[in-house]
């Protein structure tokens, strides 16, 4: 009689056992990964340059880690950027983010979406303030009153604001209406705008427009984006996150070769919506690649976040308080660096945006 | 002619008539007038049910979180934004810059709406010339033509200015011309025996006649200019209704986008009745013209 209750308990728990084990690998494994880029070529194409995560897409390397998996990569790309971003996770169609811009971020959180911060997709770059051609501007003050343009709701905004407080302005003293970066260039083209910040090496070649100011990595000016995943498919497929984030640490590894840049600059140009001179020109400052190409989330991309909420606050931008708690989640890039050997690799910045810990040699690399 | 009911005759027959019961006509009457209260009020409610629904639906949606509150906010909240938009004096900016470029608009493309109407109505020649270009260009929505005014015009207040004008033009040329097209024969040729002056002519009975349709006329320029409004505000602007939603898109903040729904619809409700309460006025002046 217990012989055979035991056996009787003993099957059930291996029914249980089998029943269970094709639900536990269906959880672990989905069928579909959708990535979104906040922001699309010229014309709406389905690409994106500028980062290490934008060679994560053009060069397939998301889709060959998953594919002995059989799961599918959906790529999404917004022509409406960071904002168009965050109606797509709001209406549950995005899984991860492979880039969003502070303010978009911030806007996201204040509104109540749910993501965890797992890497940085870039920090620093050139900021230029861009006039038409014929224009007699030679200041930002020379335009007070003037129309300038930038794409609302994007990080884009917030530089502007940046510059524009840079030089003792508020955006009240300008008219500033909304653009994307395709438009921008078309209203530059005729004189519809009077200034705008935009890359201008391929304008200026083509006689369109001109730089009258110039910031080069200006750690107060721009700010690092954000990688994120959804706090739901964080929860549900940690080993797929881990594999994305310990992938996407490889390409910024492999993006940081010199060996590599003129193959990503071209690459990137694909999108169009920046010409190669553009990145050619304003990546020429940048010797060592690993100044922009930077995936931590060192001191310096926790105090930009913080200072970008304040701006966020102080412009009026979102209602609700923002908290950074239990939102940056950075156990799988420590767990990639790890793994990848690649701890000291990548300069480490403090809250000001100076090198606090150097970055190993290169040549030590590998 | 025959007998209507305001025939005195008639009337004192009834009169007659009903002298007896007085009680039970003045019953009668009261029943009569309250049952038109009570079919009025149900009227009324009727029309009140598919939106109550809706607004039901809302709220339950909203409630329950069937919806994101990313993408459907609460009524409530919507009201509380509205409050403040008021509160803060930036709904009135935003209204005075829409209002602003729809005066405009109303002008300019009323003028020439007008100036096309009488033109094409009162010379057949003109109109000989005129009538089939001007009813192929109207056959364009205003959306089709933005394109193409982007490229003469620019992003700023002349795209928006000319956008809604060719708005405008439309419905005021078509209402004036069949106003002027639709007067009585009878009424022109007594106006001759009289030997009217132009002048008279056009004063005394071509346009009280076309009073109504003119009006119509204005009515649908109105609307149309302030639908085409937000349209192109949502084009490059810094300011106005249609930016407001705009921006409050980009900011994932879909109060204050239903907020500005909700101020088009009622400024649109009110500009309708102004107009039609304007426009009963003046049928009393066109009665007395004649």
């Amino acid at each position: 009689m217990q012989r055979r209750t035991l056996a009787a308990v003993f099957s059930a728990l291996m029914l249980i056992g089998l029943a269970s084990l094709p639900a536990v690998s269906a959880e672990d494994k989905p069928t579909v990964i959708r990535i979104s880029f906040p922001g699309a070529g010229t014309g709406g194409r389905p690409l994106s340059g500028g980062s290490f995560p934008s060679n994560a897409h053009l060069f397939k390397e998301i889709d060959d880690e998953f594919k002995a998996d059989g799961i599918k990569i959906e790529w999404k790309f917004f022509p409406g950027a960071g904002p168009a971003l965050n109606e797509s996770y709001a209406n549950g169609l995005t899984d991860v983010a492979f880039g969003h811009g502070d303010l978009p971020l911030i806007v996201g959180r204040a509104t109540g979406l749910k993501h965890k911060i797992v890497l940085s997709s870039s920090r620093f770059g050139n900021s230029y303030f861009v006039v038409p051609a014929g224009s007699t501007a030679k200041t930002v003050a020379d335009l007070k009153g003037k129309r300038l343009a930038t794409f609302k709701g994007t990080a884009g905004q917030l530089t502007l604001y940046r510059w524009l407080d840079k030089f003792g302005f508020s955006d009240k003293d300008f008219r500033i209406i909304s653009l994307d970066n395709d438009s921008t260039k078309a209203a530059l083209a005729t004189n519809d705008i009077d200034g705008t910040n935009i890359t201008p090496f391929d304008l200026q070649a083509r006689g369109i427009a001109k730089s009258i100011l110039e910031v080069r990595d200006d750690p107060k000016i721009t700010r690092p984006g954000t990688v994120w995943v959804g706090e739901e498919f964080e929860a549900k497929y940690p080993q797929i996150v881990q594999r994305i984030v310990t992938r996407l640490v490889k390409v910024a590894y492999w993006s940081t070769q010199e060996a590599n840049r003129e193959k990503e600059f071209q690459a990137w140009a694909t999108s169009g919506s920046q010409a190669y001179i553009d990145y050619k020109k304003d990546w020429d400052s940048v010797p060592d690649l690993r100044t922009r190409i930077n995936p931590l989330l060192d001191e310096y991309y926790v105090a930009s976040l913080k200072s970008s909420i304040e701006e966020t606050k102080k412009f009026k931008l979102i209602r609700k308080d923002v908290s950074i708690d239990g939102w940056i989640e950075p156990k799988y890039l420590n767990q990639a660096l790890k793994e990848l050997k690649l701890e000291d690799y990548w300069p480490q910045y403090d809250a000001d945006g100076k090198v606090k810990t150097a970055a190993r040699s290169k040549l030590a690399a590998n | 002619m025959s007998a209507s009911i305001d025939d005195p005759s008639v009337f004192a027959a009834r009169a007659a008539v009903h002298r007896e019961p007085r009680l039970a006509a003045l019953l009668n009457m009261a029943r009569v007038a309250l049952g038109a209260i009570a079919q009025r009020t149900v009227f009324a409610a009727a029309g009140l049910i598919l939106p109550a629904l809706v607004i039901l639906l809302w709220w339950t949606a909203a409630a329950h979180r069937s919806v994101p509150e990313q993408l459907l906010p609460a009524p409530m909240l919507v009201w509380q934004t509205l409050h403040e938009l008021w509160a803060s004096g930036d709904l009135r900016s935003h209204l005075a810059f829409s209002a602003s470029r729809v005066a405009w608009s109303l002008l300019i493309g009323g003028s020439a709406g007008l100036l096309l109407g009488f033109g094409m109505g009162l010379s057949r020649t003109l109109r000989a010339y005129l009538y089939p270009s001007f009813n192929v260009v109207a056959q364009f929505p205003v959306l089709g033509w933005v394109p193409l005014l982007i490229i003469f015009a620019g992003i700023d207040e002349a795209l928006k200015i000319s956008a809604i004008s060719i708005a405008v033009v439309v419905p005021v040329t078509i209402n004036t011309l069949k106003g002027i097209a639709n007067i009585p024969r009878p009424l022109l040729e007594v106006s001759r025996v009289y030997r009217f002056s132009p002048l008279q002519v056009l004063w005394r009975v071509v346009l009280p006649a076309a009073a109504t349709s003119l009006f119509t006329g204005l009515r649908q320029a109105v609307m149309q200019a302030w639908l085409s409004l937000v349209f192109v505000e949502l084009l490059a602007s810094s300011e106005g209704i249609g930016y407001l939603i705009v921006w409050g898109r980009q900011l994932s903040q879909p109060d204050l986008v239903v907020a500005g729904m909700v101020v088009i619809g009622a400024v649109g409700v009110l500009l309708d009745l102004a107009l039609r309460w304007l426009a009963s006025r003046l049928q009393g002046w066109r009665r007395g013209a004649f």
